[in-house]
């Protein structure tokens, strides 16, 4: 059985008449030792559903699903204080930018020892000691004199690695990062990365990878799922999820992309923005600027079916050369 | 002014040993230190060329932007217009330099007046620099600008906040271009966009580059947006240069360390391309207190003893500018 199994998660917003759906009934599970890689423009709903997962969505927003269910207990289902128990230790999370994940007014030890208080108890001098292992663990140099130091007085990436010592101190077996690299370098990027990949294979530990860089998750995920508007696109092994897409979408990401286009002609483009709030189509959510959409895309809403061992939402899924099919012209 | 007439042989845009120091800390008996945010750079650019300056946060990208706009004055060396210095103007000449300069920003939610609308901010410019014309001609240019870059008419009414990311780029850059300058300084343009969006503006970019003649200093981190837009590249660590030549030979064959650990680290979208290399341990060492020698020698696997006492200079290497000590050993 999965780890984790999220069956038909919905996120709504505003008033219960016209609510505004920001998550759309996605479906996904991560199994033990899996990177799971969610990719996504801004407004797909990639972060509000891991905020869902980790119980971050307050009031007046509501969180539906049929199931949502962490190692064989429904979380959805369960009283607060149960749920408070799993999430911090056994479901973990990253978030994206590491100055503001960071209290300005402790210590770094301060912060990481209130985390193994709460959850994992011991005195005071071990919780010290665990301390001092973690930031050994996630690579900081001269750990010692760190443990003092408040954030303000830590680089980005520094930080970053502090938020992620925090997040693996009850040793979690779910980790969700959620754009944990966006506020940094490339190669402090790469060195971040690396380290979380380690830390991972090391503690056989499930990874929820949260993103808007193709290239990244492509390097790092054993899965991908590519969202869209709050609903899931495509989904399916890393393995040649971007070397033949299956949906308009991840291909017309993919080409818009200044490394998929050769010398300095024109990019290909995705005509007009992401569907907000008040201007939601009937149909297929991607209709108006889908290259391929025929009025049926426009009137009616394609559920999401396998196709080939990948999940796809569309009407006409693309075969081996990029090119529609079933479409009748 | 000598500035403004283009000369045979000259190039556009010159900078010669720029520098920005700033100084920091003081106050309550503390020793002020100063900070060389930017530290010796030379460059030149020719009209419809793209130069692309790419490097970490804290590299003096941003810095150079400043100094070639004169938001701020550099502290020595000279920017040259057309082969003319521009250092100290007079603030008539100084209006017709900004003219010829213009500038985008990186956050298109921080650069517009949320005050103001559309038509009035675009009309600012013209309104400052162009004191000749009516209000009729004011507002048609405009309206012609807005057109160019793709915003529709009926938007002259409206404030900012009514765009998403992308159209307010647009906007910003219909502001730079409204005084048809001959230089366009890019701040991370394109940095605070997504992917889709991101290449709408880069396409209009280049169109509106052919369409009117405009030069672009091109500020980025995103590698593969700059192989794809730029003519020449200028690779800077800690404030200065660490590589400079043109895109497509410093991409297939980086000469300097730090270029090669910097296209190392860009992940790529097929797994296979990647040229998988040691990542870069460490990070930029602070501007405050440099290391000696080379900069980046704590960081480069190359480094020697001479890396660590003697400052390489930037010298002619292969059709290419490189400062590095070993360049001929590790090419």
């Amino acid at each position: 059985m999965a780890l984790l199994e999220v069956k038909n998660l919905t996120v709504e917003f505003g008033s219960e008449n016209n609510p505004f759906r920001a998550v759309d009934s996605v479906s996904y599970s991560v199994d033990r030792g899996e990177v799971l890689g969610i990719v996504g423009e801004s407004g797909s709903g990639k972060s509000v559903s891991s905020l869902a997962l980790m119980g971050l969505i307050d009031y007046p927003g509501r969180v539906t699903a049929d199931s949502l269910t962490f190692d064989g207990q429904d979380l959805l289902r369960m009283p607060a204080r149960q749920r408070r128990k799993i999430t911090g230790k056994d479901i973990a999370m990253i978030f994206q930018d590491p100055m503001s994940a960071l209290n300005p007014c402790y210590t770094v030890e301060a912060q990481i020892m209130e985390a193994l208080k709460v959850h994992e108890g011991g005195n005071k001098r071990q919780r010290r000691e665990r301390t001092l292992d973690l930031l050994n663990q996630v690579g900081i140099p001269d750990p010692k004199s760190r443990m003092t130091a408040y954030p303000h007085q830590l680089s980005g990436g520094m930080s970053q690695r502090i938020v992620i010592a925090m997040a693996i101190a009850c040793n979690p077996r779910l980790l969700v990062a959620d754009e944990p690299t966006t506020a940094l370098d490339v190669t402090i990027q790469a060195q971040i990365i690396d380290l979380l990949l380690k830390l991972q294979a090391d503690s056989d530990m499930a990874l929820i990878l949260i993103t808007h860089d193709l290239a990244l998750v492509s390097e790092a995920a054993d899965r991908i799922q590519v969202m869209y508007a709050g609903q899931l696109f495509e989904s399916g092994p890393a393995d040649g999820l971007f070397a033949a897409p299956r949906h308009p979408y991840t291909q017309a990401l993919l080409e818009a992309l200044p490394e998929r286009s050769e010398g300095h002609d024109r990019l290909r483009t995705i005509p007009g923005v992401v569907p907000g709030a008040h201007d939601r189509p009937d149909g297929c959510l991607l209709a108006p600027r889908c290259r391929y959409a025929t009025d049926k895309c426009v009137a009616q809403q394609p559920l999401v079916e396998d196709y080939y061992g990948r999940d796809v939402r569309c009407f006409y899924p693309l075969d081996d050369n990029g090119q529609p099919t079933g479409r009748t012209a | 002014m000598s500035f403004l007439e283009s000369k045979p042989g000259v190039a556009l845009m010159e900078g010669d040993n720029l520098a920005r120091h700033y100084s920091v800390g003081g106050g309550l008996g503390k020793q002020t230190a100063t900070v060389k945010a930017l530290d010796g750079v030379s460059f030149s650019l020719e009209a419809r060329k793209t130069l692309a300056v790419v490097g970490e946060s804290g590299c003096g990208k941003s810095t150079l932007g400043r100094q070639l706009t004169l938001i701020e004055k550099p502290s020595s060396g000279a920017l040259k217009i057309n082969g003319a210095a521009v250092g100290n103007l007079s603030e008539k000449d100084a209006k017709l330099f900004r003219r010829t300069v213009q500038m985008i920003f990186q956050n298109p939610y921080g650069s517009l007046n949320p005050r103001k609308k559309v038509g009035q901010i675009l009309e600012e410019p013209v309104l400052l620099n162009m004191d000749r014309l009516g209000r009729k001609e004011r507002q048609e240019r405009v309206r012609d600008t807005m057109a160019k870059v793709g915003l529709r008419p009926e938007f002259y009414g409206r404030y900012p906040h009514m765009f998403s990311g992308g159209q307010r780029q647009r906007i910003a850059i219909a502001r730079a271009l409204i005084l048809e300058p001959k230089v366009i300084v890019a701040d991370e343009p394109v940095s605070a966009l997504d992917v889709s969006v991101q290449a709408q503006v880069l396409n209009l970019m280049m169109d509106l580059q052919d369409e009117m003649n405009v030069a672009y200093v091109f500020i980025s981190h995103d590698l593969s947006v700059v192989r794809h837009i730029a003519d020449d590249v200028m690779v800077m660590y800690l404030g200065r240069v660490a590589e400079k030549g043109p895109t497509e030979d410093l991409f297939n064959r980086p000469l300097h360390p730090y270029t090669r650990a910097l296209l190392a680290s860009a992940p790529k979208i097929d797994p296979t391309q990647r040229v998988k290399s040691e990542p870069l341990t460490g990070e930029l060492p602070s501007p405050i207190n440099p290391p000696s020698g080379c900069a980046f020698h704590k960081r480069c696997p190359f480094a020697t003893e001479h890396c660590a006492q003697v400052r390489p200079e930037l010298r002619v290497f292969d059709g290419r500018e490189v400062a590095c000590h070993r360049v001929e050993e590790i090419s």
